[in-house]
């Protein structure tokens, strides 16, 4: 009897023995195949080269035609937000945290970049940005990413921050004007969506961009347009710098600069 | 966003900042992690990781701030430029050491270091409090003394032996210039009725509040917005100049072409800095007259006469001041804010309300051999 009942345990002991096996090595098949097809971790950077135009961008020295009118400008300091850097493919999608970066173009490199780290990147093909602070971050204090509340961005904390700041000169037959451009609110936060399907550089994950100075003074004329119809260069309207020199709270001029956050911000 | 959230928030976030984690790291003798609070609003702040804020350093660094033995003629020590009651400034028009020979500089306020600008002195020409402060002890006019008969004096000194040893395990050039930076670090004013206000403790009379509104507004005459456009260089909690790179350094139109100095040129060899200077911290700022990096100024009307009418025009003159203007530009070659006389008197009430009587006396940043004394 007790024989019989041993027996009867082996067998059972041996099948669960199998059974056991089998499903380990059917797991560790799997694991090593999706290790084996998962990308390796790669340093994404977008990468954003300054320009007026045509003309790469230089601080101080360089003086550029009035996008709208007669005169040159020069410009002393150009800072910008961009937040909630969004990388995705048909199947997921990467929120980068804490996602509020400062670039500012008065170092010594002729561009300014983001790096995100460590992305384990499957034909990510959609890439997006807002230009600008949330409406939420942009209501509260808090210190995430670049923002902060005692920063040159900040205007007082009823008012949030200033998304875009360029300052600069404008000569105009010798006389000459100052430039200020304090771009904020929430209604100005623009997002924008990006194909970026083989814009990523192989060798380094850098994908780049051009930011146009030229078309943030694009005037909005999109009624008059049929949206799906590209604009033409020539057909583009510019800003007038010297009839509109400063823009900080008149909510009409905000948003009338604010508009060329569609269009300022291209991929090379 | 609504005030009544964020006096809440501040108030709520008051966040105790336990040093513990430098001290963790990096703790060559048994130290202790200082403890200090600040307000959530200063931000984030630095300390190197090679100089942890322990209580022996700072008790170590807080004896050698008031210490005499610190210049060649045994008589000048850091607080002979740097008195606690003028919240660490001297009083004087330009400061003098043991030369006798005024300085070019007015002494510099030392309060809330930690945040700011991470550049020091009114040029911006040294970037970390320990190098900072070697350079008044080396300066002829200020303390001149030979670093090396230094360290010999302070060996055969008992008590600096024993202090040094705890703290840093040994006296050196660098230990004491991170003593130093460490008593400074925790020179940290926040409870000043600014603070107060902030926090939700108490309200501001209707002419400070007016100037507050007027500090922190940049105008604009399209809205109707009136403003002194001060928080374009002087951020709205810590009142410095910004952290960020050199977004901390101006040109606040104290000179013209012909007189312009070289600021923060000295340090970036950069033109468009030349005439920059550092945006000092306005706390205690009434008490802490003569103003400016020369001290041309010796009161606070005089300062807002400045800003309201007497800017010099120069190559680097910050356009955010030429730009401000309380009434339509008409013509541009007088810059002026066009503030009304009672804009001005609000303003000045602001910036009174940035004293902080209990930094001024605070027992814990006071001369320690004054307490001996006492306490004896
Ligand atoms: C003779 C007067 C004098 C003495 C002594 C002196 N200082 Fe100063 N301190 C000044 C002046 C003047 C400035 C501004 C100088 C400049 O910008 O070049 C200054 C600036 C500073 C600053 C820069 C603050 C900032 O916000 O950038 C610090 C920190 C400082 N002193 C600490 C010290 C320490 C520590 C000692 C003692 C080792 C000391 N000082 C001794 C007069 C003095
Ligand atoms: C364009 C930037 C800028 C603006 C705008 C500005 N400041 Fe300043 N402020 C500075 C700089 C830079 C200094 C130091 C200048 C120097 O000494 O060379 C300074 C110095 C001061 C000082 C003297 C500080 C000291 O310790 O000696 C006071 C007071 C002051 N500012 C108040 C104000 C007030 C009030 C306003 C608004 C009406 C204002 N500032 C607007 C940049 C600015």
């Amino acid at each position: 009897m007790t024989k019989s009942s041993n027996n009867t345990a082996n067998i059972m002991t041996v099948n669960k023995k199998t059974i056991t096996f089998a499903f380990l090595a059917l797991v560790t098949v799997l694991v090593v195949v999706v290790v084996l097809l998962r990308p390796a971790p790669q340093n994404i950077t977008l990468r954003f080269h300054p320009f007026v135009g045509d003309n790469p961008f230089l601080l101080n020295t360089q003086s550029y035609q009035n996008p709208g009118g007669d005169g040159e400008f020069t410009v002393r300091d150009f800072q910008l937000f961009i937040s909630n850097i969004v990388l995705s493919s048909p199947t997921n999608q990467i929120n980068e945290q804490e996602s509020y970066h400062l670039l500012r173009f008065d170092g010594n490199s002729a561009f300014d970049q983001i790096v995100i780290p460590q992305i384990k990147l499957r034909s990510h093909n959609q890439l997006s940005f807002g230009i600008g602070v949330d409406p939420k971050a942009n209501g509260s204090l808090m210190f995430s990413g670049d923002l902060d509340p005692n920063s040159r961005m900040a205007w007082n904390w009823q008012v949030g921050y200033k998304f875009l700041l360029l300052e600069g000169t404008l000569t105009v037959n010798k006389q000459q004007l100052p430039l200020v451009y304090h771009i904020g609110f929430d209604e100005s936060y623009t997002e924008l969506n990006f194909d970026i399907a083989n814009k990523i550089m192989p060798e380094n994950g850098v994908i780049n961009f051009k930011i146009d100075l030229q078309r943030l003074f694009q005037k909005d004329n999109s009624h008059d347009v049929i949206p799906t119809q590209p604009q033409l260069p020539q057909d583009i309207e510019y800003i007038d710098m010297y009839k509109m020199s400063h823009v900080k709270f008149s909510p009409e001029d905000v948003k009338s600069i604010a508009n060329g956050f569609n269009h300022f911000i291209t991929i090379m | 966003m609504k005030v009544s959230t964020i006096v809440v928030t501040i108030a709520v976030i008051f966040i105790a900042l336990a040093a513990t984690i430098y001290s963790l790291q990096n703790r060559a003798p048994n130290t202790h992690p200082i403890e200090f609070t600040a307000p959530f609003v200063f931000g984030r702040f630095n300390v190197p990781v090679d100089n942890p804020l322990t209580q022996e350093s700072v008790l170590l660094g807080r004896r050698l701030f008031y210490d005499p033995i610190l210049s060649s003629n045994n008589q000048v020590s850091c607080a002979t430029c740097h008195k606690q009651a003028l919240a660490f400034t001297d009083g004087l028009k330009t400061s003098i050491g043991v030369s006798g020979i005024p300085l070019k500089f007015n002494a510099m306020s030392l309060a809330n270091l930690m945040w700011g600008p991470r550049h020091f002195f009114w040029d911006g020409r040294v970037s970390s409090l320990e190098a900072q402060a070697i350079e008044p002890i080396k300066h002829v006019n200020e303390m001149a003394r030979d670093l090396e008969q230094l360290i010999i004096d302070l060996n055969n000194d008992e008590l600096y032996k024993k202090l040094f040893k705890k703290a840093y395990g040994e006296i050196s050039e660098k230990s004491i210039a991170k003593a130093l930076a460490n008593f400074q670090r925790t020179l940290i004013s926040a409870n000043s009725r600014y603070d107060q206000y902030l926090r939700g403790e108490i309200s501001l009379s209707p002419l400070e509040n007016q100037g507050r509104k007027l500090f922190m507004a940049h105008p604009d005459t399209k809205v109707v917005l009136r403003g002194g456009n001060c928080i374009d260089c002087h951020s709205q909690f810590l009142t410095s100049g910004f952290g960020s790179k050199f977004d901390g350094f101006s040109n606040n139109g104290l000179d013209n072409d012909q007189t312009l100095q070289e600021g923060l040129f000295i340090l970036t060899q950069n033109e468009a800095h030349r005439g920059l200077f550092k945006a000092p911290t306005l706390r205690n700022i009434a008490v802490t007259a003569p103003y400016m990096h020369d001290g041309r100024f010796t009161t606070l009307e005089e300062v807002l006469a400045h800003y309201n009418g007497g800017i010099k025009r120069s190559k680097t003159l910050s356009p955010l001041i030429i730009e401000a203007d309380n009434i339509a530009k008409t013509q541009l070659d007088h810059i002026s804010l066009n503030l009304n006389d009672n804009e001005i008197t609000a303003i000045i009430a602001f910036l009174h309300t940035l004293t902080d009587d209990e930094f001024l006396t605070n027992s814990a940043f006071s001369n320690p051999f004054m307490a001996d004394t006492s306490d004896d």
